[in-house]
């Protein structure tokens, strides 16, 4: 099944969901696709004024247009998901995830789907790791 | 369209004693077409998906808890993420982080491979208002 | 090579980062990332005292941390995040305050939309790095020789003939076509000045049609006017040395800059809408029916507050001037408004990019308009100084410039 994540960027829940047998959707994997197109039109990310519109479909024209351009990416990748794993407060989330306001909506686009959502914490120790680790898999397994 | 090239971040968790240059010449000896680069935390690969896979899958066993993988947005050597050009990378923090966190995560994977007993950690709750102002009157009693 | 220190938020997710460095490369600058890593970032937070919830902010005040406090080699600073996001809004201006407090390297902010284009910070980027590239020669105070200025502007072209630092002929008109425009100008200002062309010995050329008239009158400096026009405004106000804030209301666009001996340090331009600019005011005269030069001394007489005035957009602007008028308000009142209007948006917008030091030097042709004047005045609290000549600031400053190049002085 094809599993979103948030945080999108996320080493450990990429890494967790393709170790338990699933394809996990990711900004990365979004990215790449248009940052090795043969047109690069806009450079670094290759994200356009047209992408920036087309993030309209998920937000308005007031909302700022970083948003609108974040949305534009994560947006397609939500409508293909067939489950999700938030991991709540990830002590630092940088890169593609740095605009917090983006990474609530994202949350909210993926909960009108309807979806099976595993939402966790992020862990602080071992013990709470092993239950992270734990459910993520029974998750996972559970999706088979 | 099917991908032609995808680009692999391979990280090595803090607690393995394997080397990015061990796993250089490790995939050197299964002689694929693969594109490796070594970095401070383990190797980015890059190639065709289904040698990507191969090739990860193989790494992976040489410490399956220690050895961590994810897709890499640009490929090896973009001169657009390049930290001689512009500093380093908007995402490297977050990856930093999650390389120093890798050590409880093999812990998480290890009791699942064990099914371990895991006992739920409650969550840290607030004080309710009625205890807090308890305390305030005890305290300012004393 | 410039090296400007980029502190921003959501420049690649609005396609505008591509621009961003275009609009460096085409003045000679390069866009750099101060190299943080975590452990910065969390002192970074607590060194700063605010802590965004949005980690791109973070990263950006770490990068700021890192300028401030001489890790990271840069020559100027950009800071720049969305238009609209109010969490970023408030860290960009705590961040140039912040950069202006701890070190003496020129700061721009911007806020960006996704259609923001090269072009549009280019004049932006071009003064960053005259200041820095320049230092020496806008540290000129004396103008020497016999040389021109011609200020190119959206709505009029301006010439100055300036010998041995006196001003000796001077004229504008309203721009129509830029070469015709500029050779009637300087025509006009050499006939008063009693000199011919060819006994120029360097001129230099500013505003919006400086690279056209640049090549076409082979000038010795050719200079975008943020930094002219605050050399041509502490020069006629004689204000050389200290601080100063020149607001330059423009027919197209406004500037907000802040020197420290004539030399920028931080500086705004433009603004969201047409009803902070000169071209408001005129639209407002032609409404009235009276020369823009009759506004002033209208408004002077008129009471603001009287009628409420949209100050964001000229249209709206015009709209409720229509109703005013109709509601029985006099013309003297409702020139009030539309200065007050103006000056309004200025305070709101302009002013607060950047800090305000005293004195405040009023210039460009709005500044001729007495009740634009007073209207400023009563936002700020304290009267702008209005140099003689005001209108000729880009001028002036091209002209003193351009005589920096003058071999033998």
């Amino acid at each position: 099944m094809k599993v979103f994540i948030v945080p999108p960027n996320s080493l450990i829940l990429f890494d967790l969901v393709e170790r338990f047998g699933h394809k996990p959707l990711s900004i990365m994997g979004a990215l790449s696709e248009k940052v090795t197109s043969k047109e690069i039109e806009s450079p670094p990310l290759n994200v356009t004024v047209d992408d920036v519109k087309k993030g309209l479909k998920y937000a308005g024209i007031e909302v700022p247009s970083g948003i609108r351009g974040r949305l534009a990416i994560y947006g397609p990748l939500i409508d293909e998901a067939e489950a999700a794993i938030f991991m709540e407060d990830a002590p630092y989330m940088f890169g593609c995830v740095g605009c917090a306001r983006t990474n609530e909506m994202v949350k909210l686009l993926v909960r009108k789907r309807k979806i099976p959502l595993l939402e966790l914490d992020y862990p602080a120790n071992d013990e709470e790791a092993k239950a992270v680790v734990q459910k993520v898999k029974a998750f996972l397994e559970g999706l088979k | 369209m099917p991908k032609t090239s995808e680009t692999r971040y391979i990280v090595i968790a803090p607690t393995s004693s394997i080397t990015p240059d061990q796993i250089t010449r490790f995939i050197h000896t299964m002689a694929v077409d693969i594109q490796i680069k070594e970095t401070c935390f383990g190797v980015i690969i890059q190639g065709q998906p289904e040698v990507v896979a191969k090739v990860l899958a193989e790494v992976r066993k040489l410490d399956p808890n220690r050895l961590f993988s994810k897709v890499r947005g640009f490929p090896i050597g973009d001169a657009r993420r390049c930290r001689a050009e512009h500093g380093s990378r908007p995402g490297f923090t977050q990856l930093e982080k999650e390389w120093k966190d890798l050590p409880m995560f093999e812990a998480g994977l290890e009791c699942a491979e064990n099914k371990g007993k895991v006992c739920e950690v409650p969550k840290r709750k607030k004080l309710p208002v009625s205890e807090l102002k308890k305390i305030c009157d005890e305290v300012c009693q004393q | 090579m410039i090296k400007i220190a980029q502190l921003s938020c959501g420049t690649e997710y609005s396609g505008v980062q591509d621009e961003i460095e275009r609009a460096a490369g085409a003045v000679g600058g390069k866009m750099v990332y101060p190299d943080v890593d975590l452990e910065d970032i969390k002192s970074a937070i607590e060194k700063f005292g605010f802590n965004p919830v949005s980690p791109q902010l973070k990263l950006m005040i770490a990068r700021a941390v890192n300028v401030a406090e001489g890790h990271y080699d840069a020559d100027a600073v950009f800071i720049a995040s969305c238009f609209r996001c109010a969490e970023a809004a408030l860290v960009r201006t705590e961040l140039r305050k912040y950069i202006q407090e701890h070190t003496r390297l020129p700061v721009v902010t911007y806020s960006f939309t996704e259609r923001t284009k090269s072009a549009q910070m280019l004049t932006r980027m071009e003064a960053l790095v005259t200041i820095v590239e320049r230092k020496e020669l806008l540290a000129r105070e004396r103008q020497v020789g016999l040389t021109a200025g011609i200020d190119s502007g959206s709505s009029t072209t301006k010439a100055m003939i300036m010998r041995d630092n006196e001003i000796i002929g001077k004229f504008w008109l309203p721009t129509q076509d830029v070469f015709s425009s500029a050779d009637t100008a300087l025509e006009k200002a050499l006939a008063e000045a009693g000199v011919k062309r060819e006994q120029l010995e360097a001129i230099g050329t500013t505003g919006y049609g400086r690279f056209t008239l640049g090549k076409r009158f082979n000038a010795k400096l050719v200079q975008e006017e943020l930094t002219t026009n605050s050399k041509g405004a502490v020069w006629l106000a004689d204000r050389q040395k200290g601080e100063a804030t020149i607001i330059d209301i423009g027919g197209m666009d406004n500037k907000a800059i802040t020197v420290r001996d004539g030399i920028p340090d931080n500086f705004t331009m433009g603004g969201i809408c047409a009803g902070a600019s000169g071209r408001f005011l005129e639209m407002v005269a032609k409404r009235l029916h009276v020369e823009i030069t009759e506004l002033g001394q209208m408004a002077d007489k008129g009471d603001y507050k009287k009628v409420p005035m949209n100050s964001y957009c000229s249209v709206f602007g015009i709209q409720d001037l229509v109703t005013s008028l109709a509601a029985g308000n006099t013309m003297e009142d409702v020139a009030s408004a539309a200065c007050h209007s103006v000056a309004e948006q200025i305070f709101e917008q302009q002013l607060q990019e950047i800090e305000v030091r005293y004195p405040v030097i009023q210039v460009g042709g709005t500044s001729l308009i007495s009740g634009m004047v007073r209207a400023m005045e009563d936002t700020l609290g304290q009267r702008p100084i209005v140099p003689p000549h005001s209108q000729y600031i880009g001028a002036a400053g091209a002209a003193l410039l351009s005589s920096g190049f003058l071999e033998g002085h």
